[in-house]
């Protein structure tokens, strides 16, 4: 029944038993965890149509939501999040939580406090992050769907950097209720699957308004599998020169015969300028920085999570509690955050920011005008090493630098694997559509899925 | 943007955040570094750039909603008692 696993969740539903289906993905975590990491906490065996991995900072009452960090150890939720009971209602069950970057903020899930997650196609390399540990399960074929959460491309990198597809949704098309607040303007739940047919039908579980989460959309949910096999013959994608131009090596190539794949099934391929999008990340660090330092503010030790034992006053409470709960990149957020919001610099940093972004805006809504999608690569580089870049916060924020621009405008994007690199590393190709365009990225993405059959290829483990 | 070990000491204290001077020092080099490669948003002309989404976040009806369950709420309390957190005295300490 190994092979079970190997199969896209759209079919091998109907082949067993609920009850078979999740004793086959305990049975693959219990014997490939050990050399991944990419779970926190694994649940028994519940009988369920989608046994599913949700991202350790989404709450869950029948498993701890440690968000990766020292601070919620042993927090357990008192509700479900809305996107966690939509699935229960649909006959899924939680298989584990993922590890992820502390409270999200990383790009390869070393950042969590329990220890990083391993890239399944090379156990030295990174899995990517923050959802690292909801990319390597689905990519390790131990569970068929998981839910990450996006803040800057936190569900498609570490996907790209896996090899499975990853999605991240139109800005309140899924209620962020239930997820933890790293930055209220950016944050979205994600999808993790091997093929985008399961990546449409588990996202069609979850998307809709919700009263809970005023920031939820009540646009009607659209049929996400609707257009699968209607190709992309007159379609019309944007290749963005700024992206792309500075680019070299495998990435440059893998990107150029991606793009080949859509050209000759019928789309129209251009070039195209968005100017502002190399600001992106230097957008990215003041807004989110600045949302997370006071949604962090909540962990000061008084209603749940970690209390300093030698706190005596109230103000130590505060200090020592958040001292000995974060770790040093949380930290450094929170210090850039509140730096950014100070007094005589809210200005020149969040107030830039925000304007930059918000021109960002116009510039992609212009070229939406004329593009169905616009293409980059979903990273600049395959999976680096571990420790490769913890010493330099820097250069691990700039492998965000292609997704980031889809959060700060609120538009869906989607990770499809488009082939490995010379040394076996998954390649991934990004595709951004308008606000609310779910259904055409599916479209685009199923075609070039059905072209290339890259998700076949699975790790050896 | 240079940030030295006292203005990372101010903005510690604000975001109620303590670090030796060893770590205040390693904070402010690091977010100097971050800082100087932000700084890139000055050169980008927003001059008539609208900095606000139209779309404004729908109020909802001020009714009264289910709670949270207080037993469930207590599991997750660091001190808990009769119903109350329990915190250090806030009023008339040192």
């Amino acid at each position: 029944m190994s092979d079970l696993l190997e199969l896209p969740w759209t079919e091998a539903r109907g082949q067993v038993s609920p009850r078979e289906y999740a004793d086959a993905c305990l049975r693959a975590i219990e014997q490939r965890d050990e050399h991944v990491h990419a779970f926190l906490h694994v649940r028994p065996s519940s009988p369920a149509s989608l046994p599913i991995a949700i991202k350790d900072n989404i709450v869950t009452t029948d498993a701890p939501t440690t968000c990766g960090s020292q601070i919620l150890r042993d927090f357990i939720s008192p509700f479900d999040a809305t996107a966690v009971a939509r699935l229960r209602a649909a006959g899924a069950a939680v298989a584990g939580k993922t590890n992820l970057d502390e409270f999200a903020m990383g790009s390869s899930t070393e950042h969590s406090a329990f220890g990083p997650t391993r890239n399944p196609w090379d156990l030295a390399r990174v899995a990517g992050g923050s959802s690292g540990g909801s990319a390597a399960a689905v990519a390790a074929r131990m569970v068929p769907a998981a839910l990450g959460s996006e803040t800057g491309g936190s569900v498609r990198q570490p996907a790209a950097l896996c090899g499975v597809v990853g999605l991240k949704p139109t800005y309140g098309r899924v209620s962020r209720r239930g997820l933890v607040a790293f930055a209220s303007s950016l944050d979205q739940i994600g999808v993790v699957t091997k093929t985008v047919r399961d990546c449409a039908e588990v996202f069609a579980i979850i998307a809709g308004h919700d009263p809970h989460d005023s920031t939820s959309s009540t646009h009607p949910v659209d049929d996400y599998t609707a257009d699968l096999g209607a190709g992309v013959q007159g379609l019309r994608f944007g290749i963005v020169r700024e992206a792309v131009e500075p680019l070299g090596g495998e990435v440059r190539a893998n990107f150029e015969a991606a793009v080949d794949v859509l050209r000759r099934g019928g789309a129209a391929i251009e070039e195209t300028s968005v100017p502002t999008i190399g600001m992106a990340i230097a957008i990215y660090y003041i807004v989110a920085n600045a949302e997370a330092s006071a949604n962090l503010a909540r962990f000061d030790g008084i209603r749940y999570g970690h209390r300093s034992e030698r706190a005596r006053t109230l103000d130590e409470v505060y200090f020592d509690s958040r001292g000995e709960g974060f770790g040093a990149e949380v930290k450094r957020r929170i210090m850039l955050g509140t730096f950014a919001l100070s007094s005589g610099y809210y200005d020149a940093y969040y107030g830039r920011a925000q304007r930059v972004r918000a021109k960002l805006r116009h510039e992609l809504a212009e070229s939406f005008r004329t593009f169905d999608a616009l293409l980059t690569p979903t990273t600049p580089e395959p999976a680096f090493r571990l420790g490769e870049k913890t010493d330099d916060p820097l250069s691990m924020y700039l492998s965000d630098v292609f997704t980031a621009p889809a959060n700060l405008v609120g538009i869906p994007a989607i990770a499809v694997p488009s082939g490995f690199s010379a040394a076996g590393l998954p390649l991934s190709l990004q595709l951004m559509a308008p606000h609310f365009a779910e259904r055409s990225l599916f479209r685009t993405a199923g075609f070039f899925e059905r072209e290339t059959g890259y998700w076949r290829r699975a790790p050896v483990l | 943007m240079n940030i030295d070990r006292d203005e990372a000491r101010r903005i510690a204290g604000l975001a109620h955040l303590e670090f030796d001077d060893a770590g205040l020092d390693r904070m402010a080099a690091e977010m100097t570094k971050i800082l100087t490669y932000i700084d890139q948003l000055r050169e980008v002309s927003v001059d008539g750039v609208e900095d606000r989404d139209a779309a404004a976040t729908p109020m909802r009806a001020d009714d009264v909603q289910p709670s949270l369950d207080r037993e469930l709420v207590a599991r997750n309390a660091p001190a808990w008692r009769d119903g109350f957190f329990v915190v250090p005295k806030v009023i008339g300490g040192e």
